[in-house]
């Protein structure tokens, strides 16, 4: 039986693969670009909002507590956006007449919920729990940012696997005292280290954050 | 290879244990769908979340709606739980709902109420898919000759308020109501206010799936009618008469709960059970003695036992005669003769802590012997004791029926209004409802659905679902819960008593305030009333015990066919009609959890089938899957056929319920607009006033057509090497030995197996030296009643697939309970086993996975991650379990129609709902796992024993199932785990896996083991 030859016009694939290896690394330069781009991962992500509520007005100048509107932090998952009773609660009495405020105003006279554009979004398959990282000493400007200098929210980090991934295997780069958590400019005191303190607390509380798949999905 | 002491699933196993036909080279035979396959698939996906967008949502803008005023004491995404009750047939069990934002998500039993104790069957738990079917009826509806024609509340109630106005002025002549059994005190308030407002007025009760024999029995008995209660805790010698105690009574789940208190071979000693039935039910495969026997012999039966007790304990006069000893013929059989004479002893034997009872089909002078008997054993104030049913007689179903039908086409009824109960469909063959019904000229019908009855009335009022509404139910001990609405009304419906205060002018409108009247005492007393919502019963609500007095009763009278042998007289066979366990009279026919629902003993899904036993079969010459003639009195229906193991020779059963004509696109429908295939047939067609229950006079002929049954039981065998290995390993799959086996040898199960050491291949990965999840199952008190494969479909957003994929091995249940028999066909013992996810330490999918997507976690589990899987099923081809699913499309597509995204109400937010080319399998609840973790690290405290709990947990009536973490030595999962009875499934393979067994230990009596 005759053995199998290759025909003789296959031989210019043999050049072109000495093209495509040679334009390979663009490609992939280019593919760890466009991956890596805030554009793919969405960060500084900033949607209008139906009211163009300041955090750096509220919670930066006038300095309330994360918790007076995300009440819920502590207790659930979720950091619930609040109701609108939440704002009127000032808002009744300040304000009363901004057309800023309009759409607030109608909220809580018409029981129709204002309609507030999702900016932090994890896909649906990973289920992300606040309560537990508030508790254990995570603040909420280690994946928020410093929301109390925005004028109009954005997505900081890139809220991606990875990036949960390199606090879930090193948390003390993030740990702070649980008094702490919503100190949006806080630093480490007494001249120590993010790194000395870090440790120093994960050791204290038992900090052993699980990275198994059935952690955040389920 | 047919030596009786092997197992096997199914006939043709049995018969060809070498047949090596269906070797797993595809796990699952391919077939390429067909367009109507496809369509028809499409038509009946059931159960998950639409959850906004499949997967990622970056580029996709979610929206955020917070309330505009928080209720007080909620928090988004953190579940509230809620008392209620779920009656069925008269009698109430207790749930403990998972309300999530706002919807009710999840069943489980009120640990409170005396028939659940926390537990919960497959019909509890598919109560929420019920609630969320897009089939309902979504509002009033005016309906002329079938064609439905939408109405307004307000149109309703203008016809109603002139209609009822007159019939005041008459005084109620003309005027009907047909109701379903209900144990409710507001339906009895609201009833006589009825009645004292139209004194003329009559009221029907109709239940199709009774037989009112209990009632009538005990009338026979004792003068007047008592309920009978069992405390089956007290008994150590139980006999069951065509009587499933453990899974078709209301406090079934109860008694089972009982039942398996008394098997636990550690404690010394265990119950015993014996039964006799025609057709094999989950009591008698749980019994240690069973006999396959004609219904219509049972009578004799127990005449027998009367006498021979009678004899054997001589009591006082005060019982009054015993029965004459019968000649029957069939008492001459050997085997039933040992069986009987050993149980007599142990009856005698066990004067005070034992038990007879009999089942619902047999007649009322049954009931009354065994009233008699249990009488005669002083079992009366111990094993079980008497409520009072009242002195007021009350027909039995099909009686009462009769005489509305009666008065229907004497021209007396003018006005007929029927409540929550579908007589058009559940009919006798020689009652035609419809037909009489035609005579009225007002009709209202009030239902879930516009099914069958509705379409032939003039009026239909949407009926609110329980979860939706306010109400008062009692429990089988008269123990009351008050029903709370878990979610307003999604289509304005209106609860039966709600429509009864509109249609009697009432001052009250709402169900509460109705509710609350009834109570008086209860609701009047704030404390009382917020602590009996709260709980879910009212305390001291219970009947009080009664000690009725025995009357003497008279000789039986016997048919010739009552003292036949039981040889098969092809010509005239005994038919068994009995309502299905999980569609119950059809009324379930809809719900797509329980039709897909494998039965228990038949593994049987979306079908109906005629059974008879292999003998049987074969002295008619029928096959299965082939269709059968069934004639009976002059009617006829054309059935699929099924050999069933355990079926009783000359006897043949048919369940009810099927071949619904109006039940929706599950549960098939022959309407507007787009007709759906029915599914199955509809027995009530050969049921008549003679044929209620059981009966002689059926003839089976074959038709010469093939029909294909999907069972679920030749699937996912646990093979090594292909089907015949099969036969060498099913010892080892099911181990289980008699109590003085064990009493000899405790560890018996794990000498079983014998393997060269199990040496690992490579240096333990984990140390798993924080917590080591496990789940232990008890094969003695496993009774296959299949509540856990439902939870489980609930908790995990598990859909339905259809009749076609089933038939193909394609069913998605996470959780499947295997059903094995041993020995004689005709007689067969009988082992259930539930087999999840082993969550092996050395998972064998876990290593073929290319991409990642199962791996192990620190805790042991086999985490399954969605969204990595490429769906190469390699990881369940290398599954020596078979307990991975793979979800061949996307079942959820139906949800892209408008009028379907109700169902995705149904869903557990907490689990990813899982698309098509996806694998997905038992996860041990991880949600449930990951949630209290969280919980417990938040409040800096560990995890306490029993604080998680797997679904499949949650509702198994008997603790067969338990999980916990293994690492906690005085953890009761530690405990099960050291008993001398565990033994895991293929542990020769060394993939250690993290769910074990417990042996069975039957408790045979000595003198038959």
């Amino acid at each position: 039986m005759q053995p199998f030859v290759f025909p003789r016009w296959t031989n210019k694939f043999v050049h072109l693969g000495g093209a495509v290896l040679g334009l390979a690394p663009i490609y992939v330069i280019g593919l760890v670009w466009y991956a890596a781009s805030p554009k793919t991962t969405d960060v500084g992500y900033a949607p209008e909002q139906p009211v163009p509520y300041s955090h750096a007005l509220h919670a930066g100048e006038l300095g309330m507590d994360c918790r007076y509107c995300h009440n819920t932090v502590e207790q659930t998952g979720h950091a619930a956006i609040p109701a609108t009773e939440t704002c009127m609660n000032c808002h009744q009495r300040i304000h009363t007449r901004s057309p800023k405020l309009e759409p607030v105003r109608q909220s809580a006279s018409s029981g129709q919920s204002i309609e507030w554009t999702k900016v932090h979004d994890l896909p649906d398959y990973a289920y992300f729990n606040h309560s537990v990282h508030v508790s254990q000493g995570i603040g909420c400007a280690s994946c928020h940012g410093r929301i109390d200098t925005m004028e109009v929210v954005f997505q900081h980090e890139t809220l991606s696997m990875g990036w949960c991934l390199d606090c879930h295997r090193a948390p003390e780069q993030h740990l702070r005292p649980k008094d702490e958590i919503t100190n949006m400019a806080y630093a480490p005191s007494g001249g120590q280290t993010q790194l000395a303190q870090g440790q120093l607390l994960r050791a204290e509380h038992h900090i052993n954050p699980p990275t198994d798949c059935s952690t955040c999905h389920r | 290879m047919n030596d009786d002491s092997r197992y096997w699933r199914s006939l043709s196993e049995r018969a060809n244990p070498d047949d090596q036909a269906p070797t797993p080279e595809f796990e699952v035979p391919l077939e390429p769908p067909t367009s109507e396959e496809r369509r028809r698939f499409l038509q009946i996906t059931g159960a998950s979340i639409a959850l906004a967008g499949t997967s990622a949502c970056r580029w996709q803008e979610d929206k955020l709606l917070p309330h505009v005023q928080q209720p007080e004491g909620t928090m988004p995404g953190v579940p509230r739980y809620f008392m209620t009750a779920m009656e069925l047939g008269g009698a109430a069990v207790g749930l403990r709902v998972k309300s999530y934002d706002g919807r009710p998500i999840k069943v489980d039993g009120n640990p409170s109420h005396p028939d659940s104790l926390g537990a919960t069957n497959a019909q509890h738990q598919a109560s929420v898919l019920g609630l969320y079917d897009p089939d309902r009826s979504t509002s009033f509806a005016r309906i002329t000759g079938g064609a439905v024609q939408r109405a307004t509340e307000v149109e309703f109630r203008v016809f109603a308020r002139e209609h009822f106005r007159g019939l005041v002025e008459r005084r109620g002549q003309g005027l009907a109501v047909l109701s379903g059994a209900t144990s409710s005190p507001s339906v009895s308030d609201m009833k006589r206010r009825w009645q004292s407002r139209f004194p003329e007025a009559r009221w029907y009760e109709y239940e199709a799936a009774e037989t009112g024999h209990d009632r009538a029995g005990s009338t026979l008995a004792f003068g007047n009618a008592h309920r009978t209660h069992f405390d089956l805790r007290k008994a150590r010698v139980i006999v069951a008469l065509d009587a499933d105690l453990i899974a078709c009574r209301p406090d079934s789940l109860a008694l089972a709960r009982a039942w398996a208190a008394g098997r636990e071979p550690e404690a010394g000693s265990m119950n015993r059970l014996y039964a006799f039935e025609s057709s094999l039910s989950e009591t008698g495969s749980a019994a240690d003695h069973r006999f396959s026997l004609r219904s219509e012999h049972i009578k004799a039966l127990a005449a027998h036992l009367d006498a021979e007790l009678t004899r054997r304990l001589s009591p006082s006069g005060e019982l009054g005669p015993a029965q004459p000893l019968p000649a029957a013929k069939f008492l001459e059989d050997e085997a039933l003769r040992k069986i009987v004479n050993a149980m007599l002893g142990d009856l005698a034997a066990n004067r005070g802590a034992s038990l007879v009872a009999v089942g619902p089909a047999q007649p009322p002078e049954v009931h009354a012997v065994v009233h008699r008997i249990n009488a005669l054993l002083g079992n009366v104030g111990v094993t079980l004791h008497y409520t009072s049913l009242g002195a007021d007689p009350k027909p039995s179903p099909v009686e009462s029926l009769a005489s509305l039908v009666l008065e229907l086409s004497a021209g007396n009824v003018q006005t007929l209004l029927i409540l929550d109960t579908n007589p058009a469909y559940t009919n006798p063959a020689d009652i035609d409802f419809a037909a009489a019904m035609a005579r009225a000229t007002t009709k209202i019908h009030q239902g879930l659905y516009v099914d069958e009855t509705a379409l032939c009335c003039d009026w239909h009022v949407s009926q609110a679902h329980f979860l939706e509404t306010w109400g008062d139910v009692r429990a089988s001990d008269g123990t009351i819960s008050i029903q709370q609405p878990l979610i307003a009304p999604l289509y304005s419906g209106k609860s039966p008593i709600e429509l009864l205060a509109i249609l009697s002018a009432d001052e009250l409108s709402e169900g509460q305030a109705i509710v609350q009247r009834t109570l008086g005492a209860v609701a009047a007393d704030t404390r009382l009333w917020r602590k009996s919502v709260h709980d879910g019963i009212v305390p001291g609500s219970a009947f009080p015990r009664e000690r009725p007095v025995l009357r003497a009763l008279a000789p039986f009278s016997y048919a010739p066919n009552e003292l036949s042998g039981s040889d098969v007289d092809a010509a005239d066979l005994e038919l068994v009609l009995i309502a299905d366990p999980r569609l119950h009279d059809g009324r379930f026919a809809n719900n797509g959890w329980l039709q897909e629902l494998p039965e228990t003993v038949t593994k049987l899904t979306w079908d109906n089938a005629l059974l008879l036993s292999p003998k049987t079969a074969s002295l008619l010459g029928v096959q299965d899957n082939t269709t059968v003639s069934v004639s009976v009195d002059g009617r006829s229906l054309t059935v699929p056929a099924m050999l069933s193991p355990g079926q009783a020779p000359g006897s043949v059963k048919l369940h009810l319920g099927f071949g619904r004509t109006a039940a929706g696109s599950v549960g098939g429908h022959s309407g507007t607009p787009e007709p759906s295939p029915l599914v199955g047939v509809n027995a009530y067609q050969l049921r008549s006033k003679r044929l209620w229950s059981f009966g002689r006079g059926a003839v089976v002929k074959p038709t010469g057509d093939g029909y294909r049954l999907a069972t679920t039981q030749d699937k996912h065998s646990m093979d090594r090497i292909g089907k015949f290995g099969t036969q060498d390993r099913l010892p080892m799959l099911v181990r289980e030995a008699n109590l003085s086996e064990y009493q000899e040898k405790p560890d018996f199960a794990q000498h079983m197996v014998h393997h060269p050491p199990l040496l690992s291949l490579w240096k333990e990965p984990v140390k798993y030296d924080a917590a080591k999840w496990g789940m232990s199952i008890d094969l003695n008190k496993c009774t296959g009643c299949s509540g856990c494969v439902v939870a489980c479909q609930a908790e995990n957003n598990i859909p339905v697939v259809g009749k076609e994929r089933v038939a193909m091995g394609r069913e998605m249940h996470w959780l499947r309970i295997d059903r094995y028999f041993k020995g004689d066909p005709e007689q067969p013992e009988t082992t259930h086993q539930p087999v999840p996810c082993m969550q092996c330490e050395h998972a064998p999918c876990e290593q073929v996975c290319p991409v990642g997507a199962t791996t192990h976690s620190q805790e042991g589990l086999n985490d399954m991650t969605y969204n990595r899987c490429i769906g190469t099923r390699y990881c369940s081809n290398n599954c020596p379990y078979k307990v991975r699913r793979f979800n061949y499309f996307n079942f959820h597509e139906d949800l892209k129609d408008e009028k379907n995204q109700v169902k995705s109400m149904a869903f557990n937010p907490e689990v990813t709902v899982r698309f098509r080319g996806v694998m997905e399998k038992c996860t041990y609840c991880v949600q449930r796992i990951q949630d209290t973790k969280i919980r417990a690290t938040r409040e800096n405290r560990g995890i306490e024993d029993g604080e998680i709990t797997t679904a499949c947990q949650d509702a198994c009536p008997t603790q067969a199932i338990w999980f916990g973490d293994i690492n906690d030595s005085d953890s009761r999962i530690a405990k099960l785990k050291a008993n001398s009875r565990d033994y895991s499934l293929l542990e020769e393979l060394n993939v250690r896996p993290r769910t074990t067994y417990l042996a069975r230990v039957k408790n045979p009596h000595p003198e038959l083991a």
